[in-house]
């Protein structure tokens, strides 16, 4: 693809404003992608400790479908457990060992290996799923993690509390590809680059949302490298802050409060984990763009972070009601309302309530609403 | 003896093989391996009761409605039992049935038109079907249009789907008002149209016999039908015969309030016993003889420990253990709820499948199929049943000390999960699925599971091509596709099971 067209390219895909990744899906995209890939882009998705909620959500993508996408950006997968027409001997040998792009969905047991195997190793016992990472990973140009269990460890790295059977905090040992939790690491290591010079591209969530999946493959196919954030993760996707753009916002902006589920107000006294959360499907939305968590009444879990269900459990339970941030629910929607109140930004009321950030407070700075501070 | 290995197999949460002993043409014995282990029910320890549903929920993320509301159910009972929780608000019921209905309409429309249906397409097995064929048939690429339309209805109460955080404690965490109703009412028709309606049953079987596989009123119907007169067609009534034997929770509470729309109930010695949820909850244990699990693991599930991994076991072969109902191996999912409630519409089973009650792999998909047509007859009576205008939620709280067990079904079969609390905690938690019962292991009087048994002496012509094994696994409605290779002491068969499109490639 020559440089001109690809600037074009990039114009229609609007990427040119959001650092380099496709984050909007338009029809000319796929006629671009079809028209600027030379051959086929061959595709291996292998499943480790993992629930298919991914594959299942990978089914449910409008913008672009799924079958749309394997038209429009060639793609040729060559191994999906869940998808392939082939079985057998004849689904390994169509896997491409050495894969333009390998996606992983699901955890990879380091502890214990015979917890997740596919297929047998010439010595005809079962292959570990770690083993077919290790061999397919370095000889690929992308690797892309979907969903939080591959990417971080996810669902089954939760915190074994009670130590039973002298299992450890990790039962299985359940690794994400290059992180472990919030810590870089993971089964390939925290250096491990693919032939493309970049590390694992994770599409994090549990499930992970279609678009975040099939628009980042738009952007690898079409040459870019993703900007990623700390933990890897497409910026344009999961830089925006859940909470400010949720459609309850106004709600938490007055002080009104939902008592429990089901109830009228913001989600922040039922343990929604928004204000902690970033990806941008409070807008996105999910589904053909039918609705998100919080619209239904369900408080976010924090799914598209790192380690969110040992940082967010218990679910229904106020992030300030265990005290981390030493600030409850009613004193922050009362600063965040006498904030807005008196001109101060919204940043000021963050800073009170901490909310944004983890362990430490932001530091006060200019806001969009004028810095009047 | 050529030894038949299938790796991975099927299992929805992950990762499963079979191996099969080979002798004169015939199988002589089937082991199921389930060969994935993540612990679910020892990180659920410790944490309050209704974070429960969240990690349970995530068990699986093909039935993803099923075991957060198994769960749910479970700890309600445990509360109400501690004199805690009296019982949800109708409309949550209600909402919960019409979630769980849309969720088992859209399984069963994709488990036979994208995982069994390439079975029986033109592409695996030139049966002349090739509006089946895998992501190129027609019928195969609308269905996946219509589930994805089906989900979105879903998503107006589930919020996203899969894995909707929606279905809470106490009831449900959505509110929907009228708009959204009608606009999931509209949505809905919208699938069901293309499905066709149900009283054409007959005429598009006879039209699918001659050879006639579109039409402009009912084409959904078409290609499920197309699936059964090819199953047929390959004498899919003959193999993957079970013992007759059935197992159900029963599921959807309906407009009625004290019965549930599938009765519960036990089928066994050629007899149909409606047994009550205390008796059902009696007659269940766990043998953990063959599974990668210490012995004392195994026991009634209100009773036992969290399994204990013991990967190196000698004689075991499976991550599953093996249910039983008093003892018994039982047949869990659509067959078994439709053989429970006594329905089969259109004599189906009775006329195409060699019975009513046969356990075969032809009757288990047309019972998949007739139960899709009888939920979706009946999912918008519950939707209009909602009254907006009243609560879904009474409020849930985790401090109580009690133990209770939920029964319900998964689309694929009978679920169970069993909670203890003490102080607010969870301190014991056991999940039964039907991909156990189905597709376990033996137990400790080596007694075989359903799927072991129903391959146990079918005849296999190409120890190659054990295609009929391959559906009948498939025809419990596992959710991988299954990969096979086959080997023998002295030598490795390559399997000829024909790839779906010519390069092997998805396209």
């Amino acid at each position: 693809m020559s440089t001109t067209s690809r600037r074009n390219f990039l114009k229609l895909a609007g990427a040119a404003s959001a650092g380099t990744v496709i984050s909007e899906h338009a029809s000319e995209i796929g006629a671009a992608l079809a028209a600027a890939t030379e051959g086929d882009v061959e595709v291996v998705w292998l499943q480790g400790q993992c629930c298919t909620g991914c594959t299942i959500s990978l089914l449910q993508g409008e913008y672009p479908s799924l079958e749309g996408a394997i038209d429009d950006f060639r793609l040729a997968v060559t191994f999906h457990p869940t998808l392939m027409g082939p079985a057998g001997d004849d689904a390994i040998a169509s896997m491409t060992k050495s894969p333009d792009v390998l996606v992983v969905e699901g955890s990879i047991p380091t502890g214990m290996p015979e917890a997740a195997t596919l297929g047998v190793d010439e010595q005809g016992h079962h292959k570990p799923i770690a083993e077919w990472v290790e061999e397919l990973a370095p000889a690929s140009n992308y690797v892309v993690a979907a969903g939080n269990c591959a990417a971080f460890g996810g669902w089954p790295a939760a915190e074994n509390k009670q130590r039973r059977y002298g299992l450890g905090a990790n039962v299985t040992g359940a690794q994400g590809l290059q992180f472990e939790g919030r810590a870089k690491g993971g089964v390939l290591g925290p250096d491990f680059t693919s032939k493309s010079g970049l590390g694992v591209v994770n599409i994090a969530g549990c499930p992970m949302h279609p678009d975040y999946l099939l628009l980042t493959l738009a952007t690898v196919i079409n040459g870019n490298t993703p900007e990623i954030d700390e933990y890897h993760r497409p910026s344009p996707f999961f830089d925006p802050n859940l909470h400010d753009e949720c459609a309850l916002r106004g709600y938490f902006d007055r002080g009104e409060f939902a008592e429990k589920p089901g109830d009228p107000g913001c989600l922040y006294k039922v343990g929604c984990a928004g204000p902690y959360t970033y990806c941008d499907d409070s807008m996105r939305l999910w589904n053909g763009r039918t609705s998100v968590c919080r619209n239904v009444g369900a408080p976010c879990v924090g799914c598209m972070e790192p380690a969110f269900w040992d940082r967010f459990s218990p679910f229904y339970t106020p992030v300030e009601a265990q005290n981390v941030f030493g600030i409850d629910a009613d004193t922050a929607g009362k600063v965040a309302l006498g904030g807005a109140a008196v001109g101060i930004g919204a940043h000021y009321a963050r800073k009170l309530t901490g909310y944004g950030t983890e362990e430490e407070v932001e530091p006060l700075e200019e806001t969009e609403s004028g810095g009047e501070d | 003896m050529p030894e038949i290995t299938i790796d991975p197999t099927t299992r929805i949460e992950g990762h499963h093989s079979t191996t099969l002993q080979v002798e004169n043409g015939e199988i002589t014995e089937a082991k199921s391996h389930m060969d994935m282990f993540r612990g679910v029910e020892l990180v659920t320890l410790d944490r309050p009761p209704s974070d429960a549903p969240h990690f349970t929920g995530m068990i699986c993320g093909v039935c993803f409605t099923c075991h957060r509301m198994t769960s749910i159910l479970a700890i309600e009972d445990a509360a109400r039992n501690a004199g805690m929780f009296d019982v949800v608000p109708r409309n949550a019921r209600l909402l919960r049935d019409v979630m769980e209905g849309i969720f088992f309409l859209w399984n069963h429309a994709v488990h036979l038109i994208a995982l069994a249906g390439p079975d029986y397409s033109d592409a695996v097995a030139d049966t002349g079907f090739d509006r089946l064929d895998p992501l190129e048939g027609e019928g195969y690429v609308e269905a996946l249009k219509q589930q994805r339309k089906l989900l979105q209805a879903f998503t107006e109460f589930g919020g996203r789907t899969p894995h909707p955080l929606t279905y809470a404690p106490g009831g449900m965490a959505t509110a929907p008002d009228a708009g959204t109703i009608t606009s999931v009412r509209a949505q809905v028709a919208e699938v069901s149209d293309w499905l066709g309606p149900t009283e054409a049953v007959p005429e598009v079987i006879e039209n699918v016999t001659n050879g006639t596989v579109e039409s402009d009123t009912a084409q959904g119907l078409h290609d499920l039908v197309s699936i059964i007169v090819a199953a047929k067609q390959v004498g899919a009534d003959s193999f993957g015969l079970g013992p007759d034997r059935y197992y159900s929770n029963g599921v959807f509470y309906g407009t009625d309030d004290d019965s549930r729309v599938l009765p519960p109930g036990v089928y066994m010695d050629g007899e149909l016993r409606r047994p009550s949820r205390e008796t059902i909850a009696s007659k269940l244990s766990e043998s953990t003889a063959r599974s990668w699990y210490t012995d004392d693991s195994g026991g009634h599930p209100a009773e036992e420990k969290p399994p204990e991994p013991a990967p190196g076991k000698e004689g075991a072969y499976s991550w599953g253990k093996a249910p039983r109902y008093e003892g018994r191996t039982m047949e869990v999912g659509p067959l078994a709820r439709l053989v429970a409630a006594e329905a089969d519409p259109f004599d189906l089973r009775a006329t195409l499948g060699g019975g009513t009650t046969k356990s075969n792999t032809l009757n288990r998909l047309i019972a998949r199929a007739q139960e899709a047509l009888i939920v979706r007859d009946q999912v918008l009576d519950w939707l209009d049943a909602i009254d907006p205008r009243r609560p879904f939620n009474v409020g849930w709280d985790d401090g109580f000390s009690g133990s209770g067990y939920g029964l319900w079904e998964a689309s694929r079969g009978a679920l169970s999960h069993w909670v203890e609390v003490e102080n607010g905690h969870v301190t014991n938690y056991q999940v039964i699925t039907p991909t156990l019962w189905n597709l376990g292991p033996r137990d400790n009087a080596d007694n075989p599971s359903i799927f072991e048994e129903s391959v146990e002496g079918m005849a296999v012509e190409d120890v190659g091509n054990p295609i009929d094994v391959l559906r009948t696994i498939r025809s419990f409605d596992p959710c991988l596709a299954c990969s096979v290779h086959v080997e023998s002491p002295e030598e490795r068969f390559e399997t000829t099971v024909e790839p779906a499109s010519p390069t092997g490639d998805l396209p």
